[in-house]
C-alpha cells in the first residue's frame, strides 16, 4: 500500500482531439485505448507507444461514451445525437445505428458476449439493443429511473445503472429483480470493483461512495476532489487497492480503498479531468480531459 | 402514418406545383435509402417514383391500377373535345393547367381579372402587373437560367403611371417631394434662383445621397430619409434604388441575418473604406450565426439541418483556451464630414440619425438612501389591546348592580360592554365621543346605568380572559422555564418551520416494504445492543420517580414486546403530561444511544443533567444529528420486481426467470380505468407514508409539533382519499354482474359479514376518538390548531362502506387473503403506538378484536377446518392453512363448503371471461392492502423470526411488497402488476386443481 504503486509518471500524451475529450477507455486487454469527444470523433490509440491508430467519424454530435468488445472486433459508441453506433473496428464502418432514445445518450456498454449493447440516456431510461438480430428496436427498456441515467455497468447477469435521481439500480436478469440503492446524491458515474462485489459511485457532492452490492451498505466515502457539475469518471485500480478519480480542477486523486485517505493527488491536466480508465492488469492509467489531451500514467 | 393521409385517390391529374413534387420525391428517396432497407419485408411499402403508395387496402382503392386509380390513360380525366387521332396520330397533345381550369380561375391565374386600365392607372399598379405578367409569359416560353417565376422585385413597371406623368407636367421631378406650393412667392423666387445657382452641385448631392442609400441596405431605405434637412432646402422623395449586389455571397444570402449589429459595423467600415481608399484586413470570424453565448465548441461546426440548442454550447469552454484569431480593429478617428451627410456621422457615433450626443446632460439618476432605521427599533409589533385585559383583571370587581328597568337600555349596555371587552378601551372612547349628544349612551359617561355597564364590562372581560388564559395556561407552564424561539413561537401560535422532519418523512416514505418491516421490528422488538449502557446513565436524577419511569421506558423500548398499559406507572398524571414525558424519554433515550453510537459519551454527560424538553434537545443535536440522519438514511435499498425481456435473457445466456409465465397484459388505456383505480392505490401509498413518517419520527426523535401536524395532515389526506374508492366497483357490478346467482351469493355474504363490519367500524371509531382526543390535548398543549373532528363520522361511514365493498369482492375472489383491516384505522393505531404508550393497548385490543372477527369471518365464509384461536400469531397459520385447504379442496370437491363451491365455480367462469377483468383487479388491490396489513402485523408480532416466516409466505408476500412501492410512483403500473400477478396466481391455482 505504498505510494509507489500508484501511477504518477506521465508516460505519453495523446493529442489529436479537437476540443474536449469526454471519455477514454482501455480495451479489455489494456493494449489499446479508445477516446471520444466533443469533436464528434472516436479515436483509437496505442497508449503505450503514444500513437494514434484510427479515427471513427460518423456521429453528428459529440460522442459521450465508447466501449469495445472483448475480442476487439466491434465498438459501440453513443452521444449527443441520441443514437448508438455499432462499429466494425477494422473497417471503421458503422454496422448499425440504434435509434430510440429520446435524449442524449450518456453511456454505453457491451455485455459479456457482446451480443447486447446497453445504453443509458438522458431520457431516464436504460435500453438494451440486440446486436445479433437486424432489429433496430430496443429489446428492453428500463424506465424506472426518475432522472437522467448517467452511467451503466454490466455483469454477467446484471445491468447496473446510476442516475442523477440519486439511485444506483441493479437489474438482475437471473431472478428478475430490481434493486435500488438510493444514495441521496446525484450519481455521475458508477464503476464495478474488479471482484464485482462493490460499486463505486461518483456523486455530485464531490464524494465517491463505495457500496457493497449484496447488502447495499455504504462501505466508504472518498472525498477531497471537486465534482459538482461535470460528469467525471471514477474507477478502482487493477488490484482494487485504490480508488481513483478525476477532479474538476485538473487533479487526479488516489484514495486508499479501506481507510479512504488520499494516497496521492497531482495535477494531471490543465482542465477538468473527464475520464479515467485503469489498465486491467498493469499499474497504468489513462486520463482524458477537457483540454483535449489524453495522458497515460505509469508508475 | 401520414403517408395514408395524403395519399388520396384522385380523379384526374392533380395540379401539382413543382415544390410539392420535389418534396415528395425527396421523401421517397430518403425512405428508400434509409429505413426501408432495414425494415422487414412485410413492413416495407411499394411506392412509385413520386413517393405515392402503390398498394392500398380495398377501401382505399386496392392496388393502384392503371394510372393511379384514375381513368386509364396518361392524361387522366381530360375534359376535351373528341378529336380523331386518326389523321394526326403523332401529334403530341399539349395539355396545360389552363385546360382544366374554370374561367374565373384562369382569369385569376393569368391576371385577366378586372382592373384599372392604363389610362386611369394613377399609381401604375396595373402597368406593373401587366409588365410582370408579360415577363412571366416570356420567361415561360424561353427558359432562362433562373427557373421558376420571376421574383416580383426584379420586374419594374415599364411605363410611368398617369399620375407620374401629370406630376411631371406640373413640374415635379423624380426624387422630389410632392408638396403644396409655398404661398410665399418671394420664397419661390428665391428658391428658383438658388436652384438655378446650385443646379450642378445639388445634382451631385443627390448622387451622393443615392449612394448612401444603397449602402444602407433595403431595410431602412425609405423610412430613414432625413425629414428636416437644412442643406437640401426642398424635400425629396427617394429615388428607389435597388441594392446593387456588391458582395460575393450567394443570391439572397444575408450573412447578417442573425446579427444585424455586424451589418452596421460593416457598413461603416465600407463607407470608411470608400472614403479613404485604404483597405484593412479584418477578421471575418465575426459570428456568422448569431449564437447566444458565443460558446460554440471549437474546431467544428454543426450540421446544416440542425439547430443550436442549449446543449451545444461548450460547457467546457471555460477551461479550454482556444486562441482567438479575431483582430480588433482600431477605430479610426472620425473624418471631417460634410454637412450633407449627417446620417453617416450619426451612424458612426452610434446615436439616432440626426442627433448628436450632448456634451453635458441635465438628466441625472436620482438616488435616495433607504430610510434610516432608528437604533431602538424592534421589528415586531406589540398589540396593546389583549394585554390590557390581563392587567385589568387585577382590579377589584365593581359591585353587582341590578340592571336598569328599561329593557332596551339593558340590552344596549350589555352589547356595548361585550364589544368593549372584545375591542378594548378604544372602542369605548370612540363611542363615547360619537354619542355624546345621544341620551341613550349616557351610561358611558357616568349617567343612567353606568354602574351596570361597569359591572357588565368587568364580567365580559373576566370571561374573555378566562378563555384566553385557558389557552395560554398550558403554554406558559411549559415555556415559563426557558423562553426559546420555539416556545415563543408556540405562544404566538406560529407554526414552526418543518425542516428536517419533512425531508425525512418523505424520503423514508419512499422506502421499501422490506425496510418498513425492518424498522417496525427495530422499534417493537429490538433486543437492544445498548441495553447495557443506559442503566448507568440517569438523565432524570433530580426526579427519582421520573427516572424510574424512564428506565422502565427504556427497558420496554429496547427489550421489545408489547407495552403494558400502566407502563408509565403514573396513572395520576394527565394525558398531556404523560405524552410530554414520553417525548422527553424518547429524546433522552435517543441522546443516550447517540452518545454511545457516535462515541460521544462526553456529549451525553454534558446533557445528562439537563431537562429533556422536546425543543431543547432538538437544538442541542444540531448538525451532527442531521449528519447522522443522512448517514442513516443513505444508502437506502429497495427491491422491486422487474421483468427482463425474454430476448435479453437469451442474449445474456440466462434462463428467463419469468419463463412460462404469461406475457404482461397491455396496460389498460381506458379513461374510466385510470379514473377509477388511481384513488385506490393512492390511498395505499398515503397510508404507508403516514406510518413510515411516524416510525421515523419516533426513532429519530424529531420535533413534536411537526409530527403531530404531519399526522393531522396525513389523516386528512387519508380521509379525503378514502372517499371514492368503492364507487367504481359498484359501477362494474352494475355493468357486469348479470349472473343472478352470483348476486345472491354476495348479498348473503354481505349479511353474514354485517356484524363483523359493525364491530370493526366500532373499533375504528373508538380508535379515532381516542386518537382525536389525544391529538387535541397534545395540540392544545403545544398551542397548535387541531383539525376539526368533523370528517370523522363521514369517514367512518365511508370506510365501512368500502369495507363492505371489499368484502364483496373478497368473497368473489378466491385468491383473496383473509385479513381485512381498515387502512385508516390501521394508520391510527400505528400512529398511536408510536406516539403514546397508553393508547397502544387500546389499539391492540381493537386489533385483536378485529382478528377474532376475521377468524370468525373466515370460518363462516370459507368454512375452514382450522383452530379458530384468537391469538395473534395465528394469522400466519391461517394463511398457510388456507392454502392447504384450497389444495385439499381441489382434490376433494365433495368436501367443499356450499358457499365456497358456488363461489369458486362462478369465479372460474368469470376468469375465463376476459371482459370481467376489472372486477378481479379491484378485488386484487384490496387483497393487497390486506396482505400489507398482515405483513406489518406479523412483523410486529413475530419480530426476529420474520426471516423464516417470510420464506413461508412465499411469493404473494413479495408481490405485495413490490406493489406497494410501485404504486407510489405510478399507480398505473401497480395496477397492471397486480393484475398480472393475480392472474399468475390464479393460473397456478388452477393448475393445482387440475
Amino acid at each position: 500500500m505504498s505510494e509507489l504503486e500508484v501511477p504518477g509518471k506521465e508516460a505519453n500524451v495523446l493529442k489529436g482531439h479537437e476540443g474536449a475529450v469526454l471519455a477514454a477507455r482501455f480495451n479489455s486487454d489494456g493494449n489499446y485505448c479508445l477516446s471520444c469527444g466533443k469533436d464528434r470523433t472516436i479515436r483509437l490509440w496505442n497508449p503505450h507507444r503514444g500513437i494514434h491508430i484510427k479515427t471513427y467519424k460518423s456521429h453528428a454530435r459529440e460522442v459521450r461514451d465508447v466501449h469495445v468488445t472483448p475480442d476487439n472486433s466491434k465498438l459501440c459508441s453513443c452521444g449527443g445525437d441520441r443514437q448508438i453506433f455499432y462499429w466494425d473496428v477494422s473497417t471503421g464502418r458503422v454496422i448499425r445505428k440504434f435509434r430510440g432514445h429520446d435524449g442524449e445518450v450518456n453511456a454505453v456498454k457491451f455485455n459479456e458476449y457482446s451480443s447486447v449493447v446497453v445504453s443509458a440516456g438522458y431520457d431516464q431510461s436504460l435500453r438494451a439493443w440486440d446486436c445479433r438480430s437486424h432489429s433496430t428496436e430496443p429489446i428492453q427498456i428500463i424506465d424506472s429511473f426518475s432522472d437522467s441515467v448517467m452511467s451503466v455497468c454490466l455483469t454477467k447477469s446484471e445491468i447496473i445503472g446510476g442516475s442523477v435521481d440519486g439511485t444506483v439500480r441493479t437489474f438482475d436478469i437471473r431472478i428478475g429483480r430490481e434493486i435500488s440503492d438510493d444514495l441521496g446524491q446525484p450519481v455521475n458515474c458508477i464503476s464495478l470493483s474488479n471482484d464485482g462485489n462493490c460499486i463505486l459511485a461518483s456523486c455530485l457532492d464531490s464524494t465517491l461512495r463505495l457500496l457493497d452490492r449484496t447488502s447495499g451498505e455504504l462501505l466508504q466515502e472518498y472525498k477531497g476532489h471537486t465534482c459538482k457539475s461535470y460528469k467525471l469518471d471514477c474507477c478502482l485500480t487493477n488490484t482494487d487497492a485504490h480508488v481513483t478519480g478525476g477532479s474538476e480542477d485538473g487533479f487526479i486523486y488516489f484514495w486508499d480503498l479501506v481507510d479512504a485517505s488520499v494516497v496521492s493527488s497531482f495535477r494531471a491536466h490543465s482542465s477538468v479531468v473527464t475520464s479515467v480508465s485503469y489498465h486491467p492488469k498493469d499499474s497504468c492509467m489513462i486520463t482524458a480531459s477537457v483540454d483535449g489531451t489524453i495522458r497515460v500514467w505509469k508508475t | 402514418m401520414d403517408l395514408d393521409e395524403d395519399d388520396f385517390v384522385f380523379f384526374g391529374t392533380p395540379i401539382e406545383r413543382e415544390e410539392e413534387i420535389t418534396s415528395r420525391k425527396k421523401k421517397a428517396v430518403a425512405e428508400a435509402s434509409g429505413q426501408l432497407r432495414t425494415l422487414p419485408v412485410w413492413k416495407q411499402e411499394v411506392t412509385d417514383e413520386e413517393g405515392r403508395r402503390r398498394f392500398h387496402g380495398a377501401f382505399t382503392g386496392g392496388f393502384s391500377a392503371g394510372y393511379y386509380n384514375t381513368v386509364g390513360s396518361k392524361e387522366g380525366w381530360a375534359p376535351q373535345k373528341f378529336v380523331s387521332s386518326r389523321k394526326n396520330r403523332a401529334e403530341v397533345k399539349q395539355q396545360s393547367i389552363l385546360n382544366f381550369l374554370d374561367e374565373d380561375e384562369r382569369a385569376d391565374l393569368e391576371g385577366q381579372s378586372l382592373g384599372t386600365s392604363m389610362q386611369f392607372d394613377t399609381f401604375g399598379f396595373t402597368a406593373g402587373e401587366l409588365a410582370r405578367k408579360q415577363a412571366e409569359k416570356e420567361q415561360q416560353q424561353r427558359p432562362s437560367a433562373i427557373p421558376g417565376p420571376i421574383p416580383d422585385e426584379l420586374v419594374l413597371p415599364a411605363t410611368e403611371s398617369i399620375g407620374v406623368k401629370l406630376l411631371l407636367k406640373m413640374g415635379w421631378r423624380h426624387g422630389h417631394s410632392i408638396k403644396d406650393s409655398r404661398p410665399n412667392s418671394l420664397y419661390d423666387a428665391r428658391r428658383e434662383a438658388r436652384k438655378a445657382f446650385l443646379a450642378f452641385s445639388s445634382d451631385d448631392a443627390k448622387a451622393q445621397l443615392a449612394e448612401s442609400e444603397s449602402v444602407q441596405g433595403n431595410l431602412e431605405s425609405i423610412t430613414e430619409q432625413p425629414t428636416n434637412d437644412d442643406v437640401q432646402s426642398y424635400q425629396s422623395t427617394p429615388v428607389y434604388v435597388r441594392n446593387p449586389k456588391q458582395d460575393l455571397y450567394g443570391l439572397g444570402f444575408d450573412p447578417y441575418k442573425h446579427a444585424p449589429e455586424f451589418r452596421e459595423k460593416k457598413r461603416s467600415r465600407m463607407s470608411g473604406k470608400r472614403e479613404t481608399g485604404n483597405r484593412k484586413a479584418y477578421s471575418t470570424k465575426d459570428n456568422l450565426f448569431g449564437f447566444k453565448s458565443g460558446n460554440v465548441a471549437p474546431g467544428f461546426g454543426i450540421g446544416a439541418l440542425e439547430e443550436f440548442d442549449a446543449e451545444d454550447e461548450d460547457v467546457y469552454a471555460a477551461g479550454f483556451d482556444f486562441v482567438d484569431t479575431y483582430v480588433q480593429e482600431v477605430e479610426e478617428p472620425s473624418r471631417l464630414m460634410t454637412d450633407s451627410k449627417p446620417k453617416l456621422l450619426a451612424k458612426e457615433t452610434g446615436v439616432l440619425p440626426g442627433f448628436r450626443v450632448a456634451s453635458n446632460s441635465d438628466y441625472q439618476l436620482e438616488r435616495f438612501d433607504p430610510p434610516v432605521i432608528p437604533k431602538d427599533f424592534v421589528p415586531c409589533h406589540k398589540f396593546p389591546g389583549p394585554l390590557e385585559t390581563n392587567y385589568r383583571l387585577a382590579d377589584s370587581p365593581p359591585p353587582e348592580v341590578p340592571p336598569p328597568e328599561d329593557n332596551n337600555l339593558k340590552l344596549l349596555i350589555e352589547g356595548v360592554a361585550t364589544l368593549v371587552a372584545r375591542c378594548g378601551k378604544l372602542y369605548e372612547d370612540l363611542s363615547k365621543e360619537k354619542n355624546q349628544s345621544n341620551p341613550l349612551f349616557n351610561f358611558l359617561t357616568g349617567g343612567n346605568g353606568h354602574d351596570y355597564y361597569a359591572r357588565k364590562l368587568w364580567e365580559e372581560r373576566q370571561k374573555r380572559t378566562d378563555q384566553s388564559r385557558q389557552q395560554v395556561d398550558v403554554k406558559l407552564s411549559s415555556s415559563m422555564r426557558k423562553m426559546t424561539a420555539e416556545s415563543r413561537g408556540k405562544i404566538l401560535g406560529e407554526r414552526p418551520l418543518e425542516r428536517s422532519i419533512k425531508d425525512l418523512s418523505s424520503s423514508v416514505a419512499s422506502a421499501e416494504g422490506i425496510q418498513l418491516q425492518f424498522n417496525l421490528s427495530d422499534t417493537f422488538t429490538e433486543p437492544a445492543s445498548s441495553s447495557g449502557l443506559h442503566e448507568a446513565v440517569k438523565p432524570f436524577k433530580d426526579d427519582p420517580a421520573k427516572q424510574e419511569r424512564f428506565e422502565r421506558f427504556l427497558k420496554e423500548k429496547y427489550q421489545g414486546g408489547l407495552r403494558s398499559t400502566d407502563s408509565s406507572g403514573s396513572s395520576n398524571m394527565s394525558e398531556a403530561s404523560r405524552a410530554r414525558e414520553r417525548l422527553d424519554f424518547e429524546a433522552a433515550a435517543e441522546a443516550i444511544q447517540k452518545g454511545q453510537w457516535g462515541k460521544e459519551s462526553k456529549h451525553f454527560s454534558a446533557t445528562g443533567g439537563m431537562q429533556f424538553t422536546s425543543g431543547g434537545v432538538e437544538q442541542a443535536k444540531g448538525t451532527e444529528a442531521e449528519d447522522l440522519i443522512t448517514k442513516k438514511m443513505f444508502p437506502k435499498r429497495e427491491e422491486l420486481q422487474w421483468r427482463p425481456a425474454p430476448v435479453l435473457c437469451k442474449r445474456f445466456d440466462l434462463i428467463d426467470p419469468y419463463m412460462g409465465k404469461p406475457a404482461p397484459a397491455p396496460r389498460m388505456r381506458s379513461k374510466i380505468d385510470t379514473l377509477i383505480f388511481t384513488s385506490d392505490s393512492a390511498k395505499e401509498t398515503k397510508v404507508e407514508e403516514t406510518i413510515i413518517a411516524n416510525r421515523d419520527f419516533s426513532m429519530l426523535q424529531s420535533d413534536v409539533q411537526g409530527i403531530s401536524q404531519d399526522v393531522a395532515n396525513k389523516e386528512n389526506e387519508v380521509e379525503v382519499e378514502v372517499e371514492n374508492v368503492e364507487r367504481p366497483v359498484d359501477l362494474y357490478k352494475a355493468i357486469f354482474s348479470d349472473d343472478s346467482d352470483d348476486e345472491g351469493e354476495t348479498t348473503s355474504l354481505n349479511k353474514v359479514e354485517n356484524p363483523e363490519k359493525k364491530i370493526e367500524a366500532a373499533t375504528t371509531t373508538l380508535n379515532r376518538l381516542i386518537a382525536g382526543d389525544f391529538l387535541e390535548s397534545l395540540g392544545k398543549e403545544l398551542g397548535l390548531e387541531v383539525p376539526p373532528d368533523l370528517p370523522q363520522s363521514t369517514n367512518m361511514a365511508k370506510t365501512s362502506a368500502s369495507q363492505k365493498e371489499a368484502a364483496n369482492t373478497n368473497v368473489g375472489d378466491s385468491n383473496i387473503l383473509p385479513v381485512k383491516n381498515n387502512p385508516s384505522s390501521t394508520v391510527f393505531s400505528e400512529t398511536l403506538n408510536h406516539e403514546v404508550p397508553h393508547n397502544r393497548k387500546i389499539a391492540i385490543e381493537g386489533r385483536s378484536e378485529k382478528n377474532e372477527v376475521i377468524h370468525g369471518k373466515l370460518a363462516k365464509s370459507v368454512g375452514i377446518y382450522m383452530e379458530t384461536g384468537s391469538t395473534e400469531n395465528n394469522l400466519d397459520k391461517v394463511d398457510l392453512e388456507k392454502r392447504v385447504h384450497e389444495d385439499s379442496k381441489a382434490k376433494t370437491p365433495s368436501s367443499r363448503h356450499k358457499n365456497w363451491n358456488s363461489n369458486s365455480s362462478s369465479e372460474d367462469e368469470r376468469s375465463r371471461k376476459q371482459s370481467r377483468r376489472h372486477r378481479r383487479r379491484s378485488g386484487d388491490s384490496d387483497s393487497d392492502s390486506s396482505s400489507d396489513h398482515r405483513d406489518r402485523y406479523r412483523s410486529r408480532s413475530k419480530g426476529r423470526k420474520k426471516e423464516s416466516s417470510r420464506e413461508k409466505s412465499g411469493s404473494s408476500r413479495r408481490h405485495s411488497k413490490h406493489h406497494k412501492h410501485r404504486s407510489r410512483d405510478s399507480p398505473g403500473r401497480s395496477r397492471y402488476d397486480s393484475d398480472r400477478e393475480h392472474r399468475e396466481a390464479k393460473r397456478e391455482k388452477r393448475k393445482k386443481r387440475d
